[in-house]
């Protein structure tokens, strides 16, 4: 099955432009607009309220780190920069700043759309690539549980393999993590557990 | 006569006017600050050296002799195709602009005077730029009705910015567009396709077999049906396309056959659309499932125009669109149009008119401009998508007229669809461990 692009939904999206006000800022709102977003301009900073936009497009040629708030490379949303100079130092502060997309100036009747629907796949695309990326770290940190809960079981009288076996079985059962699986029989909270889990002893 | 541009507003304007013969001319006296670049059209004509001899441009005052009863001439462009694949289509919405221009240069209410400019780009895709550049640059024509295709439309996008030229398309196309330079008066996705399917689903079934040529037009309303017919819970069987102008249909048709869906959805133009509903129609003779009672053929782009070269072949055929023959309500201006087509560049030139009407060099407007400044003065474009609002009728072709199933009042373009829909805070999904 092909993979549905969510091309329908951009209405009553929030969409914030972080420019002076400028041609380039009526020239993207009035495309914004036609496209169906709600939009919000500021300059120099934008508070809090950022946090609330759905989209932001941020000037390259201008912008600097203190204007986000939010940390350095880490936007909560998709991020589409807005570059007039192509000076290469402004386009790696763009990257840096967490572009997904770009639009170059001067804005004229379109490319916002195409820039929408690019930041907002990158985006997604990145944040589904670093939840995975913190969930594999977070079982690499938990290898020597697993090694330890994996002991525990074998020195039952079974083998490793059987041990590694019947560990897998128990995360299976309670519908958990292998990790958390392993962390429970380390804990000690393996006994408690009822519903279909398998007892460790016996 | 003489036809000057008012002052513009920054200018300040006695209201010393009085009239030198009763209802025809007006000399105007006009207090200005000396910018002179702002102060429009001099009198020309016969009133140049008398306007010269009486040295009404010096000082602060600006006279103007205003024809009350002139019309202005202003060129508009033609760009349609009388030749090429789809040649029907376009000699239907030449029809309907060439039949507005009449009523337009008839009226005596009305102060304009259209003057066409017309190209044909003969079905070649490549020629509606160069085309389109030489009305704008050489005609002083600041407006084009024209394009049929959406490769065309696209095609003089560029040219339209750089002219700062406007085009007013008049023919169903498939959306996510809303050019700062273009007007769309015939219908878009929400305006056609989604209430078609809507109304055919529940009735025929879900599974449906898409077809189209192969370019835009095809593709974006096969991939929207996709959507649609998926989010349904139905089912595409199929989805096959042809180049523009084959005739090469044996393949599908015995696709369609294998598959037996419960519609077809024909996205195909011209000469592929025409072989296409032949021998679908073949089909329907050999095996029952194949007839219109079952497994019917939906259409967003065919109207009137082309029925006769379907000839039988369109009996059963399920089209949507603004307006069919005879059916009232739209457009405004109520007329016997030959098909939606024509009632659409009907509908174009009527709406310049009025948008330039009584208003004196608006012809040189943008069309931000032309639609900023009449804003609220009853138009029919919306302003953020300049798109319209139309009625969406959903009829069948019996005994070789279309026969309204279905009609819907007062849909409002909605080239992105975004209008009525809410944008997710949440993700639909969530990364489980």
């Amino acid at each position: 099955m092909k993979r549905s692009m969510r091309i329908q939904n951009l209405g009553g999206a929030r969409a914030l432009i972080l420019h002076r006000p400028h041609p380039t800022v009526a020239a993207l709102t009035r495309q914004l607009s036609a496209i169906g977003l709600e939009v919000v301009q500021a300059w120099p900073e934008v508070g809090a309220e950022a946090l609330a936009m759905d989209f932001v497009f941020f000037d390259a040629d201008m912008g600097h780190d203190e204007m986000f708030p939010w940390p350095v490379r880490q936007p909560p949303m998709p991020m589409i920069a807005l570059i007039g100079s192509e000076a290469p130092g402004r386009i790696e502060w763009a990257l840096r700043a967490g572009a997904h997309a770009q639009l170059l100036k001067p804005v004229g009747n379109s490319g916002a759309f195409s820039a929408l629907l690019i930041a907002r796949d990158a985006f997604d695309a990145h944040r589904a690539l670093f939840a995975e990326i913190a969930d594999l770290r977070r079982r690499l940190d938990e290898r020597q549980t697993v090694v330890r809960a994996v002991t525990m079981l074998a020195v039952r009288g079974k083998t490793e393999a059987e041990a590694y076996a019947q560990l897998r079985q128990m995360a299976m059962a309670w519908r958990i993590s292998f990790e958390d699986a392993a962390g429970r029989i380390v804990g000690g909270s393996g006994d408690e557990e009822g519903g279909g889990g398998k007892r460790i002893r016996g | 006569m003489i036809c000057v541009r008012p002052p513009p507003r920054s200018i300040f304007r006695l209201n010393l006017c009085f009239a030198i013969f009763p209802r025809r001319f007006l000399l105007t006296v006009a207090a200005c600050c000396p910018k002179q670049g702002e102060l429009g059209e001099k009198p020309r004509g016969i009133w140049a050296p008398i306007a010269a001899s009486l040295d009404l441009h010096r000082g602060p005052f600006e006279f103007w002799i205003v024809d009350l009863t002139a019309k202005r001439r202003i060129g508009l462009g033609i760009l349609y195709s009388l030749s090429g694949n789809y040649y029907l289509i376009s000699k239907a919405c030449r029809a309907g602009a060439l039949s507005a221009i009449a009523a337009i240069n008839a009226d005596p209410g009305c102060d304009l005077e259209f003057v066409s400019v017309e190209r044909d780009p003969q079905g070649n895709v490549d020629l509606y730029g160069p085309l389109c550049e030489e009305i704008l640059r050489d005609s002083g024509a600041n407006h084009v009705v024209g394009c049929v295709t959406s490769w065309s439309r696209k095609e003089v996008i560029p040219t339209l910015e750089k002219h700062g030229g406007s085009l007013w398309y008049a023919v169903p196309y498939e959306g996510f567009e809303a050019s700062d330079h273009i007007v769309y008066t015939h219908a878009c996705p929400n305006q056609h396709l989604l209430p078609l399917l809507n109304w055919a689903m529940p009735k025929f079934g879900s599974r449906g077999f898409l077809t189209g040529s192969n370019y835009i037009w095809g593709w974006e309303i096969n991939r929207l049906a996709r959507d649609r017919v998926t989010l349904a819970g139905g089912e595409v069987l199929g989805e096959r396309y042809l180049p523009i102008g084959s005739r090469d249909i044996d393949r599908v048709i015995e696709e369609i056959r294998l598959a037996r869906p419960d519609f077809v959805l024909n996205s195909l133009i011209g000469p592929s659309s025409y072989a296409f509903m032949s021998a679908y129609c073949e089909l329907g003779l050999s095996d029952r499932h194949f007839r219109p009672e079952r497994c019917p053929i939906l259409s967003c782009n065919l109207t009137e125009c082309e029925l006769p070269t379907f000839g039988a072949a369109a009996e059963g055929l399920i089209a949507a669109g603004p307006y069919f023959r005879g059916i009232p309500g739209w457009p405004r201006r109520q007329r016997d149009f030959g098909s939606s087509h024509e009632a659409a560049a009907f509908t174009s030139v009527m709406e310049l008119a009025r948008l330039l009407a009584h208003r004196p060099g608006a012809e040189q407007l943008s069309l931000a401009k032309l639609l900023a400044e009449c804003s609220g003065s009853g138009g029919i474009i919306d302003l953020e998508t300049h798109h319209t609002v139309l009625p969406v009728i959903i009829a069948q072709v019996r005994g070789g007229v279309f026969q309204p199933l279905k009609r819907l009042e007062g849909v409002a373009g909605d080239p992105y669809l975004t209008r009525g829909r809410n944008f997710p805070t949440s993700p639909l999904l969530r990364v489980v461990s």
